[in-house]
Parts: C-alpha cells; sequence; structure tokens
C-alpha cells in the first residue's frame, strides 16, 4: 500500500510542468562513496540529469541488476547524466549493508558507478524510495531537479533479454528531448525499513 | 490446457535442531517478470520438518527479511513463551531459539508467521512450513511414509497477481491461481499402490471440498493433532483453512499411465462458504470462487518396492474427551463485521495485546462453545490444545473430523462446541491465542487471548531484583551465567547490541551449557534477563 501511496505522491509531482516551489523535491546530498570519500551533489552542477538507483548488498532481486546498471551507467557517462547507487538500508539491522561490504561488493563485481550509502535514510525518505531497487530519474529543468521517472529498471528482473527496459527508455527519451512514455512503473523487490518504524 | 509444472516437495529436514533462516526472495510463478517472495531456508514456503514424539526440539531462528515477523508452531502443545504467537516479535536480523518436548502424537502439523495486521502479507508472500510428527504407534501401522513417494504432501493456497506479477495482499480475500505447494498446475506421479497425502489448507479465506475426478472412494485416517481410530470412507471431503486431513487413496486398480485428478468441487456452496461468492475480481471476488478446479494432476506411475495396497482396519485407540469431562464452560460469539468496515470479532471486542480475555486453570478440562450468528463462516483456532469437537448445532458432527483438532469451520448460524485440556503450560506472563485462522480476519483484529495459570498463581509478592553475573568477559564463543544469584529461575534472556538493536531472544534459555555467542560480532552487548518473577536487570558484556 505504501509503495502505492508514494507511487500516487509522485505522480502528483511529475504533473507539475514548473519546478515546485522552494526546492520541496530536492535537496543537495552528500553522502559517503563505498572506496573512500564522499559524493556531494551540489559540486556537481553541469549534470543533465541524475540516475539515482536505491539497492543493497542482501537484496536478492536487486543483486540481479549489476550487469543492466553498468549498461545504464555508461549510457549516462557518454551523456552528462549521473548514475548513482544509493544504500539507504539501516546498518544497525543489516550488517551486510556496511560501507566495508558495499566497498568489497562495488569492487568485486566491477560497478562502473558510484555506490553510496544514505545512512541517515534522508535522502530515501526525500525521494520517497520503498524497496530496492527502484530507480528515480532527475532531469535539470530552468536549474530545478525535476522527476522524470520512477519505478522499476526494466520489466523482469531474472530474463533481461525479455524486459522492457523503462528506466533505460526514460533516459533515452529524456535525451532525445521528449516527453518521457511510460514516466511511472511499480517498483518492487526488499522493502526498506526506516529506522523510525524499527520495533 | 495448462501446462503442468511437477509438484515440488519440500525439502525434509530430520532431527532435533533445526536452523530455520527467514528470507526475502524471488521465484518465477508466472510467465514475465518474478514475483518477489519469502521464504524459509529457500525462496518460498520452506523445509519439511521431521521430528519424533518424546524429543526436545530445539529452533534457531533467524529473521533475514526487511520486516519483523513471528513464527508459531501451529498445533503443538508447549509453553506459551516458545508458541511464536504475536508477542513473540522478532525484529529483522535477530535469532529467536524456542525449544519444547515434543508431547503431540504423530500427526501433521505446520509453521507460519504470527505477527498482528501482518500475517496475511507474510503468509502470501510465503513463509511456512510443515512438521511432521512420528511416534511409536504410529510407526507400528502398515501406512505409506516414504517422504515424496508414496507419502505426499499438499499445501494448498492460492494468489492473486497485479499487473507487474506482484502478489496482492490487501483488500483480497481470495487468490485467483492456485499453488500447491508453491507449484502452478501442478502434477505428480503416483505409485499404482495406497497413497498417503498430508493435506494441509493455508489458504487466507479459501475452504476445498476436495474429491478424485473419478470419483472414487478415499479414506481419511488422520486430523490435526493425531490418526483417527479407523479410516472412515468418503468421497467429498472439506478442508479449511488451518486445518490438516491425512488421507489414504488406492490406486492400485489403475494402470500405469493413466491419470486423475484432485479436484475442489467448490461450485454451487451456500452461502457462507468461503471460496463460493459468485463474483470474479474485487475483495471477494476470484477467479476461482464457485467454481470446480483441479489442485493435483495424478499421473499414475509404477509400484515401489514394498508398496501398501491395503487398508488398516484399525488405526489408533484414542482416549477421547467428552462433555461430559468438561468442570467450566465458556461461551464465544463472533460478532460485528457489518456494515463494511467493521471488522469481524470475538465478543465484541478487537484483539488488545495488553488485554487478557480468558484466564484458564492449569489441569482443568473445559467445553468452549463458539457461535457464529453472523454473515459469514469463519475457521476457528486455537493455540497450546488439541481439542474434540462434541456437538454442531447444525447436525452431527463429521466422521471425518471426529478425531484430534486445533482448527474448524464454523458456518453461519451455527454453534460448534469442543472440549480441550489445559495440562502442563502454566504461565500467568505469556498468553496463548485463539482466533479465525483466515489472514484477513486475523489482522484486523479476530483473535483473544487466554492465559493458562496456576491454581495458586498470582501476582504474589515479588522476590528483589535477581542479581546476576555472567563469564567469562570478555567473552569468545560461550557465554555463561552464574545461576545461583537468579533463584527464581530465568523466565527470557535477550541479547542487546551496543546501538540498542535486540540480536538474540531466548525464552527460558538452558544455560548449563551457556549461551551460544559465536554468530556475534566482536563488540559490546547487554544481557537482559527477565526472570520467573518478571524482575528484569541488564549486564553488560564484550564479545572478543
Amino acid at each position: 500500500m505504501s509503495t502505492l501511496f508514494s507511487t500516487l505522491l509522485l505522480s502528483l509531482f511529475m504533473q507539475v510542468d514548473s519546478p515546485p516551489a522552494g526546492g520541496v523535491l530536492f535537496r543537495d546530498f552528500s553522502l559517503k562513496q563505498a572506496g573512500g570519500g564522499y559524493y556531494t551533489s551540489a559540486a556537481h552542477k553541469d549534470l543533465k540529469g541524475m540516475v539515482l538507483v536505491f539497492t543493497c548488498n542482501h537484496c536478492p532481486f536487486a543483486r540481479l541488476y549489476t550487469q543492466r546498471l553498468n549498461n545504464l551507467a555508461r549510457t549516462c557517462d557518454s551523456a552528462g547524466v549521473q548514475l548513482l547507487a544509493i544504500n539507504a538500508m539501516d546498518t544497525l539491522v543489516y550488517e551486510d549493508e556496511t560501507l566495508e561490504a558495499m566497498t568489497l561488493r562495488a569492487k568485486t563485481e566491477g560497478w562502473k558507478f558510484p555506490y553510496l550509502q544514505d545512512a541517515d535514510q534522508s535522502v530515501a525518505a526525500m525521494m520517497g524510495a520503498v524497496c530496492t531497487p527502484q530507480v528515480f530519474i532527475l532531469w535539470k529543468e530552468q536549474k530545478h531537479w525535476v522527476m522524470r521517472y520512477s519505478g522499476a529498471i526494466d520489466s523482469n528482473g531474472q530474463e533481461p533479454e525479455l524486459a522492457e527496459a523503462y528506466a533505460a527508455e526514460a533516459l533515452k527519451d529524456l535525451l532525445a528531448g521528449t516527453m518521457v512514455r511510460t514516466p511511472s512503473t511499480q517498483a518492487f523487490g526488499c522493502r526498506i525499513y526506516y529506522r523510525k518504524q524499527q520495533p | 490446457m495448462a501446462q503442468y509444472q511437477t509438484l515440488h516437495i519440500p525439502q525434509a529436514l530430520y532431527g532435533k535442531e533445526f536452523q530455520l533462516t527467514l528470507k526475502d526472495s524471488f521465484r518465477q510463478l508466472r510467465p514475465g517478470n518474478q514475483t518477489i517472495t519469502s521464504g524459509v531456508n529457500g525462496d518460498f514456503w520452506g523445509p519439511t520438518l521431521f521430528i519424533n514424539k518424546g524429543d526436545t526440539v530445539r529452533m534457531d531462528v533467524l529473521n533475514k527479511l526487511n520486516d519483523s515477523t513471528t513464527l508459531h508452531w501451529h498445533g503443538f502443545h508447549l509453553p506459551a513463551v516458545m508458541d511464536g504467537g504475536p508477542h513473540q516479535v522478532i525484529p529483522p536480523n535477530t535469532r529467536w531459539k524456542p525449544y519444547w518436548k515434543i508431547t503431540n502424537q504423530a500427526a501433521t502439523y505446520w509453521y507460519h508467521p504470527h505477527l498482528h495486521e501482518m500475517t496475511q502479507e507474510h503468509m502470501t508472500k510465503g513463509l511456512g512450513g510443515l512438521i511432521i510428527v512420528r511416534d511409536s504407534v504410529e510407526a507400528a501401522l502398515a501406512l505409506p511414509r516414504t517422504y515424496g513417494t508414496d507419502d505426499i504432501p499438499l499445501v494448498l493456497s492460492s494468489r492473486r497477481y497485479d499487473a507487474s506479477n506482484q502478489f496482492v495482499f490487501t483488500n483480497t480475500a481470495y487468490g485467483d491461481y492456485l499453488l500447491t505447494n508453491g507449484t502452478p498446475n501442478a502434477q505428480y506421479t503416483f505409485p499404482r499402490q495406497m497413497v498417503r497425502l498430508r493435506i494441509l489448507n493455508a489458504e487466507t479465506e479459501r475452504g476445498f471440498i476436495l474429491g478424485f475426478s473419478d470419483n472414487r472412494t478415499f479414506y481419511v485416517i488422520g486430523n490435526d493433532g493425531g490418526l483417527l481410530e479407523a479410516p472412515v470412507s468418503l468421497t467429498r471431503l472439506p478442508v479449511f483453512v488451518g486445518e490438516r486431513y491425512e488421507i489414504l487413496v488406492d490406486l492400485s486398480g489403475l494402470s500405469e499411465g493413466s491419470t486423475l485428478d484432485l479436484k475442489a468441487y467448490n461450485s454451487g456452496q451456500t452461502l457462507g462458504f468461503p471460496g463460493g461468492e459468485p463474483g470474479t475480481d474485487g475483495q471477494f471476488g476470484s477467479l476461482l470462487n464457485n467454481k470446480d478446479f483441479s489442485v493435483l494432476h495424478i499421473i499414475i506411475g509404477a509400484q515401489t518396492a514394498k508398496p501398501i495396497l491395503s487398508l488398516p482396519a484399525s488405526l489408533v485407540k484414542q482416549n477421547y474427551l467428552s462433555a461430559a469431562d468438561a468442570t467450566n464452560s465458556r461461551a464465544l460469539s463472533i460478532t460485528a463485521g457489518q456494515p463494511a468496515n467493521n471488522p469481524f470479532r470475538f465478543d465484541n471486542k478487537l484483539f488488545d495485546i495488553n488485554y487478557i480475555n480468558h484466564t484458564v486453570l492449569k489441569n482443568t478440562t473445559e467445553k468452549w462453545s463458539v457461535t457464529n450468528n453472523n454473515v459469514f463462516g469463519h475457521c476457528f483456532h486455537i493455540h497450546d490444545v488439541q481439542f474434540k469437537i462434541v456437538s454442531r448445532s447444525s447436525g452431527p458432527i463429521g466422521a471425518y473430523e471426529s478425531g484430534w483438532k486445533d482448527a474448524f469451520f464454523i458456518n453461519r448460524n451455527e454453534t460448534v462446541s469442543f472440549v480441550a485440556r489445559f495440562s502442563d503450560q502454566a504461565d500467568p506472563q505469556h498468553p496463548f491465542m485463539y482466533h479465525c485462522h483466515f489472514g484477513n480476519h486475523e489482522d484486523e483484529g479476530m483473535m483473544g487471548q487466554f492465559v493458562v495459570s496456576e491454581p495458586t498463581q498470582g501476582n504474589g509478592p515479588s522476590t528483589a531484583a535477581s542479581k546476576f553475573q555472567i563469564y567469562p568477559n570478555p567473552v569468545g564463543d560461550r557465554l555463561y551465567l552464574n545461576r545461583s544469584e537468579a533463584p527464581d529461575g530465568v523466565y527470557y534472556i535477550s541479547i542487546i547490541s551496543a546501538s540498542g538493536k535486540t540480536v538474540m531472544m531466548l525464552p527460558r534459555p538452558e544455560l548449563h551449557q551457556g549461551i551460544d555467542v559465536s554468530h556475534l560480532a566482536p563488540g559490546v552487548y547487554y544481557l537482559h534477563i527477565t526472570s520467573e518473577n518478571k524482575k528484569q536487570s541488564t549486564v553488560s558484556f564484550i564479545r572478543r
């Protein structure tokens, strides 16, 4: 139900053609990066867009997507768009989601994009992320970030060759300067448990 | 025509100690995207645990879900604090270690989540498993018992999928597609001999009127909590939510390669039958409603080396309770439910985890009468005991349900009475549950709780807070408690990490061998102890 609710909430935002007043939707963030250092969004003013992928180490469904995210990152890199994988799982609960574990995984699997730790879950909360994997594509329009796609990476976790590549198609539309044909889909996978809900 | 898939037979685990890891996963259930599921030691449903009466079994339950849950041992007589009801909430990444001595008879039991307001979701995702108890009495009978060959588990449930192939578990009482042991369109090869089926209805609401497509006679040999005294022959068997039936079917007269179906003959049922509603969608509609459908396509295969070919004339001599044995009676009513959005409940009271609805004195035999003058049927289930149904106001009790039971269907305009003995397990601190086993109904509060109390038990003067010492500290793999300083006994130990997260839950821990903390990461922890007299104290330790 919460998935549905947040999808509705996001679609409300998406119907707004002018950027939301006061930057309600988007606030710059600075997150620790696997492998060292921080990724600070404000330091990347020239980006056309950002592809935020909420993912994690222990979710079997999210783990299916490494290769596809590398492919998507390649498209992004050549187009002035940044793909960021964000891990918002609570490390107090999930010991396999520590920065060390993230670093190990990104290195072992050869990730071609930053893997960031949303330690206080604030970026996930800002975006309304509910599960992993879940994608949000933000596009820079008149100096404001506007949500142009939210939902699943594609329509088939285990059989990429059969999948409709929702996020990649949305990115293609945006780079071509056209309306995103499918601006939202249903995301599902492993629930992001927000810390204040912890028993 | 349906593309049949081979029936999944859950992995069999044997022994006295079981490691059960609950985790999120996914499974290809339909063409297109995979469905997000949960499983126990796997991606959907869980292993079948084979245990022997008389053994003390130890469960090591690790919750790796992205959600809190509980695990209830359905049908077992055991201490309330081990029972896994809504009170024993296991947070994510926490280990819960209940144990108990098996006093139940040989029969088919099960385990499933029981977290209040979340049971339907967690069960729909696939959490649960069967437990098969064996004992010497059953072992002496000439019954099929080669698991997966002539002794077949059949867990029946259905699912509704959304447009993305994901399970729907809100505002829906029924699935649209049947899963048999998690397999869609299941088929299996049965040997040409006597075959034993252990049937569990693990649905949210739907009942099944089971029978074979050639209308052959089959035989009920067991109910929820034990074998019957003698096989009961019939051609149609109603199986409602939470109930287990063991049946024998004689396939020796069929030729190899021939087929038949085990079917649900659910069309044309009267109002009140769960799954008889005429609609095909919405909260109470379903593509399977008011229809006859296959639950298993059966192919007849070769006989095994030592087939069972005859039906035992008698099974087990049981000392059943009768109404005359009861020294106390209770009456429960099913109330509310109408208008819509007014959840069903017992006796006008929704479940309140802080309210004990009934107190039962230990070692008493009681008669409980449940009355349903309401709009729809329900499935009543009570924890702790196996009971004997002693009357149905609607007519005679079916011979097929005349054994030990822990769940029954109660139709509208019916009163069902049962007699149970509440022995052994007194615990004034921790209640047992009784509830409607429809997942949606229990989630909405159609549950009550009772404690079993010693006749002399009360909130007497409590002793001073226990002091206790733990050693060694820092600790390696095993932590010991100086018990002489907890004279009233240890009721519960929780181990909590320095960051405040509960990592281990140990009901009435067996302390003589110490506490295995080998899986804990190095760091500071708190050991929180509750004594039998409800005294609480905490001490810290360091895991090396």
